[in-house]
């Protein structure tokens, strides 16, 4: 510890963030029925009827179904956004950059509500999911762009020149060379799109399909009427889901590569 | 294998022309330089070779078929950048197979390639090493290694150099003359180097704004150079005011001369062109052809300002009495010191006729 103070700041900021976490994950296990802290006894009993709650568990899954579908079109058409942007946007750079980032500078009520009226307008509705998945891929599509553009920034145009000289057409060029070199950009632009998505209560307040719900508007309704520790158990159930998607495609997918 | 001809080749970004109309033939097994200040579109030119960059007009073509419209993925070079451009995420090994595998070649007879390539370049068993596990030079002989195991038509390097120490540098200049030499491949080599340009070409390129002024072989470039800024871009030069003098030289020695009055007395001076009696021109003196003798020997008289020595050489400047300024260059084994008086003797080989004063 040589630089106390330093250290002290450090423990205080993690604190800050993550004693509210710890306090639901302890309150979820939880013996008694109310929602308190510190736990009145352990036991796991309100995960037991989390899991049994039919409505929450159909909540998780439309949450997990529609942030992986998002996260897929996001991040296709945010990479593609990201390509155009740093290699052939030329004097539109910073047209394409604001318009990309729009969603973020807008107050996610406000487009919520726009494209209610637009689902509307188009004869969508709500009966679908298409307009929640829609406004998904929306409000995570900056996330997957800033992150892209980050790391084409640094991709260097003469790799691209060395692998076309070596006889490499465009496909292969991007599959070989550009694709493995973006990687961590990609994934981590995903990774963003799949915990925004999932966690969002906004967007899919207002766009949900009739007789559908995500988990965050799920709870939100549960915790209305009710406050037992069931809540924090699905708060803790849905921390544990974020982390294991974080944890699964670092290990699988890689968010290292060589560099220099 | 390949003949490179070039002719009045020009790109164009928006009203700038980059690159004006030049035309080289570059022969079988050459190994050409474009030399030039930073700019001059060397690398521009070299990137309408590779097929990079959209001629604007002129033609390229290797071996007489016109490549200007061939995709640079198909057009069979070897190139070799500045910064190597290794791919980060692939080993040596892979680096070298990609083009290979491009080629649609055999796993053995792949593996053979690879290895006879890196034993070419030295780096044998350096096969699984990354980039970045490898040093500048290394990476240098792993990206002249990716650019020849294709074995392509021609080989074209990028200021290769100079992102390397001074001493590597002079190294790699041999290392890869000989490397060429042995492998027999059409090279254009781009550089704003003139000692490199000098010591690794067959024929030198000049080049300024986008314009050639001048090919010739280097020591055609060093000696006969075309005009002021072509000498003074391959060297260090003393410029001499002088008179072409009437009646004529004779005898074989005196083809291509000039009798010219300077402050060194009357001169038998090497031209390209003939100028009339009286009129007033330049000369170049190359500080290393001067000898400096102490004062009272002849020769034109001045006094030592400034000495600088370097080791192999020492150099001189010289403020002659007739007011001009010399610089000298000198093995170090004559003791002359600063403020000393001397007589400077330049031989009549040592001047080149650059052209009418301006
Ligand atoms: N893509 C480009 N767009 C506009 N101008 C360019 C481009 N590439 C090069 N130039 C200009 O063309 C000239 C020649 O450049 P370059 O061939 O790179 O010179 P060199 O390699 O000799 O230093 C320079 O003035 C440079 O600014
Ligand atoms: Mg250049």
């Amino acid at each position: 510890m040589k630089r106390p103070v330093l250290t002290l700041y450090c423990l205080l900021v993690y604190a800050f963030l993550l004693a509210p976490i710890l306090v639901v994950v302890g309150a979820s296990f939880n013996a008694g029925n109310f929602l308190t802290f510190p736990p009145q006894g352990l036991s796991l009993r309100w995960y037991v009827t989390f899991f049994h709650n039919d409505v929450f568990m159909r909540a998780i899954r439309t949450s997990l179904w529609v942030a992986a579908v998002a996260t897929v079109i996001s991040g296709t058409i945010g990479t593609m956004a990201a390509l155009y942007y740093v290699q052939h946007a030329g004097r539109w750079k910073e047209a394409v950059r604001i318009a990309m980032l729009a969603p973020l500078l807008l107050p996610e009520v406000l487009t919520a509500i726009a494209l209610l009226f637009f689902v509307y307008a188009i004869g969508i509705g709500t009966t679908t999911m298409i307009g929640m998945v829609v406004g998904h891929v929306l409000i995570t599509l900056p996330f997957v762009f800033i992150n892209v553009s980050a790391s084409l920034e640094s991709f260097d145009p003469s790799w691209d020149m060395a692998a076309r000289s070596l006889g490499a057409g465009r496909l292969t060029r991007f599959r070989r060379i550009m694709l493995p070199l973006i990687k961590p950009g990609v994934i981590g632009g995903a990774l963003f799109a799949f915990i925004i998505s999932f966690d969002t209560f906004t967007i899919s307040f207002m766009l949900k399909g009739i007789g559908t719900s995500t988990l965050p508007i799920q709870l939100f309704d549960y915790l209305r009427t009710n406050f037992t520790p069931e809540a924090a158990a699905v708060s803790t159930v849905s921390i544990v889901l974020t982390l294991v998607v974080v944890i699964v495609s670092e290990k699988v997918l890689g968010l290292r590569i060589h560099r220099f | 294998m390949t003949e490179v001809s070039i002719e009045r080749l020009t790109k164009t970004f928006g009203s700038a022309r980059a690159v004006d109309g030049i035309s080289i033939r570059i022969a079988d097994g050459e190994f050409i330089s474009l030399l030039g200040p930073s700019g001059c579109g060397k690398t521009t030119t070299l990137k309408m070779i590779a097929g990079f960059e959209e001629a604007s007009e002129g033609a390229i073509r290797f071996d007489g078929k016109d490549v200007v419209n061939v995709p640079a993925e198909k057009r069979d070079i070897g190139m070799v950048f500045q910064n190597y451009a290794l791919f980060p995420h692939m080993t040596v090994d892979q680096n070298l197979a990609f083009g290979l595998e491009m080629r649609k070649i055999a796993k053995p007879e792949m593996l053979s390639r690879i290895a006879k390539v890196l034993d070419m370049v030295q780096l044998g068993g350096y096969s699984d090493r990354y980039p970045n596990q490898l040093s500048g030079g290394q990476q240098q002989r792993v990206a002249l290694a990716r650019a020849l195991v294709i074995e392509p038509k021609i080989l074209l390097l990028d200021e290769p150099l100079a992102n390397l120490d001074a001493k590597l540098r002079e190294e790699m200049r041999v290392f890869i003359r000989d490397l060429q030499r042995r492998v027999g491949i059409t090279t254009v080599y781009v550089t704003h180097d003139q000692a490199e340009a000098m010591t690794m070409s067959d024929r030198v390129v000049v080049m300024f704004g986008g314009r050639i002024a001048q090919i010739g072989a280097p020591s055609d470039i060093y000696e006969r150079p075309e005009n002021l800024e072509v000498a003074q871009f391959v060297g260090q030069v003393n410029l001499v005011r002088g008179t072409i003098l009437g009646g004529t030289i004779t005898g074989p020695a005196g083809a291509g001369k000039s009798r010219v009055a300077s402050v060194f007395g009357d001169v038998a001076v090497d031209s390209r062109a003939d100028h009339a009696p009286g009129t007033a021109v330049t000369l170049s003196l190359r500080p290393e052809a001067i000898e400096l003798k102490p004062a009272g020997q002849g020769g034109a008289q001045g006094k030592v300002m400034a000495r600088y020595y370097s080791g192999s050489i020492i150099d001189y400047r010289i403020a002659l009495d007739s007011s001009e300024t010399l610089h000298v260059q000198t093995f170090p084994n004559i003791r002359i010191a600063e403020g000393d008086r001397v007589s400077v003797h330049a031989p009549a080989d040592g001047f080149w006729l650059l052209g009418a004063a301006q």
